[in-house]
């Protein structure tokens, strides 16, 4: 008796001490999910409503262009508004999301429209997640109703930020140099676009020729070669003024010149007696510092976004090349070591890579690589690729591209494309002539 | 996350030494689980009958050969009636006063003592403990009974012996309803998914995630504690880390991006007998696979 007492007090003492681990060790289980796909996300961007026809209309077109852009970023798939089940809704209302989801939409964008008085208007919208049934932003915005466009790009902006997390980029401009007439008499202009290519505007009206335009951090001015009688110089231009200016007086050419990511300093080239340089110039207090000094050419320098280093091409190896020093000019060191040569490097805004121009075997491409070298990509490729520009969030380049001459020996257009950094959708850029040379603005709304 | 695994050891450590010094026939090595599933292997009665019998058949037959080689014939025929009868009957009550006890016993100590014993009188294994047998047999012996008076009485005093351990089984059963099966908790404590149980859900999760390019910044595990029903439909997903939700866009939106695979994957595959284990559980989302982008 005494034995099956011990026996039984040892038994409920280790169920106890069992339950007792139990929930101390309680371990929930763990999947880990290490494998998915990038598809273009489905969404329903339902038309902007609005209380009479005038706000109707800018609904749809606000609706329409932020179709346009997240379609044309690559990363999203618009589902057509003919097979929406039930009709667009004002953002305040909560949608219906069993009428969504089985069309297979993750993300629903709804808006409206209210007109405020003759010129303004207040645009409001809201973005659904489908799948969880919630709300995951909104916002509105009252502006001059001439500048339906622009709000439409800050609202792809935030909408991109939201589903994918990196900054939108579609707030921004691209000036470039628009060309025409034949190859001998060519006129080219300075212009200026939205990034999908509205709102065309020329800046210069072709009396000299303009060259390798770049945009200042502060979005306010642009640096860009021109032939001013004759005589390559880097001057600014003042978009808000219009006004233009001659960035210092040097004994030789100037070319290639690019702001620093503070803005206040330019680096640029300087050619004297068959020896080209890399020198910066401050634009406080117009100090000019020599960076290098070779009896190569050293041209198209490009600051990384701390400015605390500087890239450039080179031929002191014999050959055009990729190099890299600190921003004093001090250990340099050259980083492309492929096949061909390379040109027109230009840092990532963030940092992670570098863009540049590759000659191989009477073709050019479009790459990238890693600033230590490593890992170069070639993304694009064609008869003439050349002078790639950043996006402001450092996820799609864009370049000019020219086919080769047609039979007859007339050279073929001259475009600008645009690429992500995968490789994939290259996209080309309409615009109402030839266009070379593009540079990409920082966000506006910065 | 450190500081609690410490007390979690230092608490197990502490229960163990309470449990070891404190309870001092816990050193006694008495496997107690073991006579449970011992004992569920029941037909041990038809089989002890049967050996039993062959055992001690040849055992006399051997006894015979050696000590009484002159009474062969005597052995083949029956002593005179009346004398029999009591002799049976005394040996039959001395006979089941001895399995009474052994079964007595059995109920007092373990099951594995029953067992052992039946054993002895039955199974193979009894060779193992010889010498009970002899002494059984020399009892049986001394008592100038044997041949005649074995072969009848094992069938009855089996019964009997059977019913007996059936109603061991009985308390058996009982205790367990009243301890508990100690076994069976282990057990459960102890289910997991098999590899191809966890891929299954794995891959099947993976399918769904579709995340963006932003999803490369994102140098973390996104956990999310998942509540699954036993049908494997979604109860609930929560997003670990809101402070992270919060403040680092890549973050929240390649989080986002993977309650949307839960949700959109619902109902879950999940294997048989095991929903328990996804009432809460953790799917971690590994963004990293976007490098190969």
């Amino acid at each position: 008796m005494k034995k099956n007492l011990k026996f039984l007090a040892i038994k409920v003492l280790t169920l106890i001490f069992l339950l007792f681990t139990n929930q101390v060790l309680a371990k929930d289980l763990r999947i880990k999910i290490s494998s998915g796909q990038v598809e273009p996300l489905p969404v329903a961007i339902a038309d902007f409503t609005g209380q009479e026809g005038k706000a109707n209309e800018i609904g749809r077109l606000i609706a329409e262009v932020i179709s346009n852009n997240l379609v044309g970023s690559g990363q999203f798939k618009a589902v057509e508004s003919a097979a929406f089940i039930a009709p667009p809704t004002s953002p305040s209302v909560r949608p219906n999301f069993t009428d969504w989801s089985p069309l297979g939409i993750k993300a629903l964008i709804t808006g409206s429209v209210k007109r405020i008085d003759d010129q303004q208007v207040e645009v409001e919208f809201r973005l659904w997640d489908v799948v969880a049934e919630t709300d995951l932003i909104g916002l509105r915005l009252s502006v001059n109703s001439k500048a339906w466009r622009r709000v439409a790009h800050i609202i792809s902006d935030e909408i991109f930020e939201r589903l994918s997390g990196d900054s939108g980029y579609f707030d921004t401009r691209i000036v470039y140099v628009a060309e025409s007439g034949p190859q001998n008499k060519r006129l080219k202009r300075l212009a200026i676009m939205d990034q999908d290519g509205e709102n065309h505007q020329y800046l210069t009206d072709g009396s000299f020729l303009v060259l390798t335009p770049r945009f200042s951090p502060t979005t306010q001015e642009i640096t860009y070669l021109a032939y001013f009688k004759n005589e390559p110089r880097v001057y600014i231009f003042n978009l808000e003024t219009g006004q233009q200016e001659l960035l210092g007086s040097f004994p030789g050419m100037t070319f290639a010149p690019r702001f620093s990511p503070s803005g206040d300093k330019i680096i640029m080239s300087l050619a004297t007696k068959g020896i080209t340089d890399i020198y910066t110039m401050n634009l406080n207090n117009q100090k000019v510092t020599r960076l290098t000094n070779n009896s190569s050419i050293d041209t198209s320098p490009s600051f990384s976004p701390d400015g605390k280093r500087v890239i450039f091409n080179s031929d002191r190896g014999g050959s055009q090349q990729i190099y890299i020093m600190d921003s004093k000019g001090n250990n340099v060191k050259r980083i492309s070591f492929g096949k061909g040569r390379y040109a027109t490097p230009v840092w990532a805004p963030k940092g992670q890579l570098i863009a540049f121009t590759k000659m191989l075997k009477k073709k050019f491409y479009i790459g990238v690589m890693s600033p230590d070298g490593s890992n170069e990509r070639l993304l694009a490729e064609g008869y003439l690729v050349e002078g790639p520009t950043w996006a402001p969030n450092g996820r799609v380049l864009m370049y000019f591209k020219q086919d080769a001459p047609v039979d007859n020996g007339k050279s073929s257009s001259v475009n600008l494309y645009k690429i992500d950094i995968t490789g994939f959708r290259e996209t080309r850029i309409i615009t109402p002539s030839d266009g070379s040379d593009p540079a990409w603005s920082p966000l506006l709304a910065n | 996350m450190v500081k609690s695994t410490f007390i979690s050891i230092g608490l197990h450590v502490f229960f163990i030494l309470v449990a070891y010094y404190g309870l001092p026939s816990f050193k006694i090595k008495e496997p107690i689980e073991q006579p449970i599933d011992i004992v569920e292997d029941t037909p041990i009665s038809t089989k002890t009958a049967l050996k039993q019998g062959n055992m001690k058949d040849k055992d006399i037959k051997k006894i015979k050969k050696k000590i009484i080689k002159e009474d062969k014939v005597k052995k083949i025929t029956p002593p005179p009636l009346p004398s029999k009868k009591i002799i049976e009957k005394k040996n039959i009550e001395l006979i089941k006063k001895q399995k009474l006890k052994e079964i007595a016993e059995l109920v007092k100590k373990k099951p594995k003592y029953k067992i052992n014993k039946n054993k002895n009188v039955s199974s193979p294994q009894v060779k193992a403990k010889p010498e009970k047998i002899k002494q059984k047999q020399k009892t049986f012996l001394a008592k100038g009974i044997l041949k005649t008076l074995t072969k009848p009485k094992p069938l009855k005093i089996e019964d009997k012996v059977n019913k007996l351990q059936k109603n061991n089984k009985d308390v058996l059963d009982k205790l367990r309803q009243i301890v508990g099966n100690s076994n069976k908790r282990v057990v459960k404590k102890e289910v997991k998914l098999s590899q191809t149980e966890y891929d299954k859900i794995k891959n099947y999760i993976g399918k769904c995630w579709d995340t963006s390019i932003g999803a490369s910044e994102v140098k973390l595990i996104i956990p999310l504690k998942i509540s699954a029903n036993m049908d494997g439909s979604i109860n609930s997903v929560e997003i670990v880390d809101s402070s992270l939700y919060a403040k680092d866009t890549f973050y929240r939106a390649t989080a986002d991006s993977a309650r949307r695979a839960v949700l959109d994957c619902s109902p879950l595959p999940l294997p048989k007998n095991k929903a328990t284990l996804f009432k809460s559980f953790f799917f971690d989302f590994d963004p990293s696979f976007i490098y190969r982008y």
